[in-house]
């Protein structure tokens, strides 16, 4: 039976505004024995949850009263994550996480979770739970603890676009509709932003489309409300020799060149 | 002045053919360039028109590859102020900043770009390329046209549609939002990159990556549409700067002792030396199929040394590193001006801006290579020739 629990150390947002983004406690936290501080995993998401804070942090500077946040869950998704459920809350507070929820599930209900908890973002590396949270109607992006590390002054989300279906690489790529809420609010936040040195940045990667499938691409999300700083059309080439130039902190996989509905 | 060539230049006429309007691609899928082969020949004339392809959806094929690898190509990297003509937006960046600059690019988004300086190069390349399909269709050795810009993706959409206006087969691009792009010159292999930002290009000079500047010129004549020609400086172009240093150092005299005295010792390779590389393996691959005579690509050395003495080193080095040019121009020192007007290439290379500019003066499409020592006297010299 899923619960959520409230951090009491940080300020709980505004459920109508706030952008939600729950992210796996194996992503944050390494295993350990119920009772101890557990680990950090790496630097992935503490570096991912203090831009969020960052950003969330200048949002309030121009409007005390400012609700348009990120707020972020964190998630079990399996039983033996959720019995670790006291020291996984006292780890967050003992790493000064800004994580303002727990949701304690298992691989039967952390979806129902997601979805109680009107999550917009699921973030993790498991391709199998970004799958399930997919099929059920809730956006998933994969992380990659391998990839070279992002910079910390910046969130860089990337929007990939596959013409090639390929078996087995995660969750089935999102359309505009599973984007559009998502894409409104973070818009929104983006453009609080000015257009150079922002701390957020929305990248548009065309894999093996046409440019004129990237031109598609590029006016279904802005239509959403994204307008995408940087774009890059592969044609094909190969996109493991520029990774390490794009840098995104994870990537949203998206298909919207359904020309024939 | 001394010709090396029997050849009388080919000037081909070049009337500028009126380009067939595409219509606007947004949401229209163009379908892959296997569908591009179509395309009809009038003459020696090589306008492609490519078979718009309606409604369909992104291909799914097998491995997906629609362009050539980039380490197969001839990768040419050319930035959006080269390619196409952005003065008046540039006045509106410089003079309103980066806000009002996207917002006025975001208003014009249906409104094409007209060509740019870089743009009948680009266009023979194409016509290269449609020889070389027919010749060896199943080939990934083919010029690779890449635009890679640090503008912002704002600009995305009326870029592509200038792209489709004026009938481009570029795939790829890159619009980095206002980092370096250099990265990704070297992650794709290019082979040659062409841009008005001088820094950019001394940057990418100084990772290896063959590098000119280009300027917006006052005039410009008409160019081949059928035959590609480029044209090189051999000092600091194709070779290093190492006679330059010494002819700037200590003179003519010393110069010519200097020559003679190595003229056996090859000079040392410049920064274009691998592009003319591989200019030179494309052209060997018509030279396969018997068109030597017929042969779209032609190369063109015009160097200010001398043939009877200086320019002997020249001729050795290039044949050591087994490199045939078409036509070696020995101008000993007269202006280059006049005799490039007579082979009107797609674009001339040269270190030295007083060549570059008095080219353009003429008319030629000239780019600046910020290599070696004469950029120290570049530096002293105000450019005048517009951006």
């Amino acid at each position: 039976m899923a619960s959520t629990i409230e951090n009491t150390d940080v300020k709980q947002k505004d459920p109508d505004r706030a952008v939600v983004v729950a992210v796996t406690s194996r992503e944050v936290f390494e295993d350990g024995a119920e009772g101890d501080i557990l680990a950090l995993r790496d630097d992935m998401a503490r570096k991912l949850l203090m831009l969020m804070h960052e950003m969330n942090e200048r949002l309030q500077q121009e409007s005390a009263k400012e609700l348009l946040q990120f707020d972020v869950v964190l998630i079990t998704t399996d039983s033996q994550q959720q019995q670790q459920s006291s020291s996984i809350i006292s780890s967050t507070k003992h790493h000064g996480l800004e994580i303002s929820r727990f949701c304690f599930a298992n691989e039967e209900d952390f979806v129902e979770s997601l979805q109680t908890n009107n999550v917009q973002l699921f973030l993790t590396s498991d391709k199998s739970e970004a799958s399930q949270a997919t099929q059920k109607g809730v956006l998933s992006a994969l992380l990659d603890h391998q990839e070279a590390s992002p910079p910390s002054d910046q969130l860089r989300i990337m929007f990939c676009e596959d013409a090639i279906i390929q078996p087995d690489t995660g969750p089935t790529p999102a359309n505009r509709e599973a984007i559009q809420g998502f894409a409104a609010q973070l818009g929104e936040i983006r453009r609080r932003f000015s257009l150079a040195d922002s701390p957020l940045c929305f990248i548009l990667v065309t894999a093996h489309g046409s440019k004129d499938s990237c031109a598609s691409s590029l006016l279904t999300l802005r239509s959403s409300g994204i307008s995408v700083d940087e774009a890059y059309c592969l044609a094909g080439a190969p996109r493991d020799p520029i990774m390490p130039l794009l840098q995104p902190h994870f990537t949203i996989r998206i298909s919207f060149s359904d020309l024939e509905e | 002045m001394v010709k090396m060539s029997l050849d009388s230049v080919q000037v081909m006429s070049g009337q500028a053919k009126e380009l067939k309007v595409a219509p606007s691609s947004n949401g229209d899928s163009r379908g892959s360039w296997e569908e591009k082969e179509e395309f009809h020949q009038d003459n020696l004339g090589l306008t492609t028109k490519p078979t718009p392809v309606t409604g369909r959806r992104a291909r799914k094929v097998e491995g997906g590859v629609f362009f050539p690898k980039p380490e197969n190509a001839v990768t040419i990297a050319v930035s959006t102020r080269v390619l196409f003509r952005t003065d008046r937006e540039q006045k509106v960046f410089q003079q309103k900043g980066v806000e009002e600059y996207l917002r006025y690019q975001i208003e014009h988004e249906n409104e094409p770009f007209a060509p740019g300086p870089a743009f009948p190069f680009v266009k023979a390349l194409e016509a290269v390329n449609a020889r070389l399909r027919e010749l060896y269709p199943q080939s990934e050795e083919l010029f690779d046209i890449v635009l890679v810009t640090y503008n912002h993706a704002h600009v995305g959409i009326r870029l592509i549609n200038t792209i489709n206006h004026h009938n481009l087969f570029i795939e790829r691009f890159c619009m980095t939002g206002g980092s370096s792009p250099i990265g990704y010159l070297k992650a794709w292999h290019t082979n040659l990159y062409l841009s008005a930002d001088s820094e950019k290009v001394r940057e990418a000079l100084a990772e290896g990556i063959a590098a000119a500047t280009m300027f917006l010129p006052e005039k410009q004549t008409e160019v081949s549409e059928s035959q590609l020609r480029v044209a090189f400086d051999g000092d600091a172009v194709l070779f290093s700067d190492e006679s330059e240093r010494i002819f700037k150092a200590h003179g003519l005299d010393k110069f010519f002792e200097h020559e003679r005295d190595n003229e056996d010792t090859l000079l040392d390779h410049g920064p274009l030396k691998g592009f003319l590389e591989a200019l030179g393996k494309l052209q060997k691959k018509f030279y396969a199929k018997g068109q030597r005579l017929n042969c779209p690509i032609r190369t063109y050395l015009v160097t200010a040394r001398s043939a009877a003495s200086s320019g002997i080193r020249a001729l050795k080095t290039l044949r050591a590193w087994g490199l045939e040019i078409d036509e070696a121009l020995f101008l000993a020192g007269a202006p280059k001006g006049p005799m490039l007007d007579k082979i009107r290439p797609h674009i001339y290379f040269d270190d030295q801006m007083f060549h570059v500019e008095g080219a353009a003066e003429m008319g030629t499409i000239a780019a600046h290579v910020p290599y070696g020592v004469a950029q120290k006297h570049n530096a002293k010299q105000n450019t005048s020739v517009g951006k």
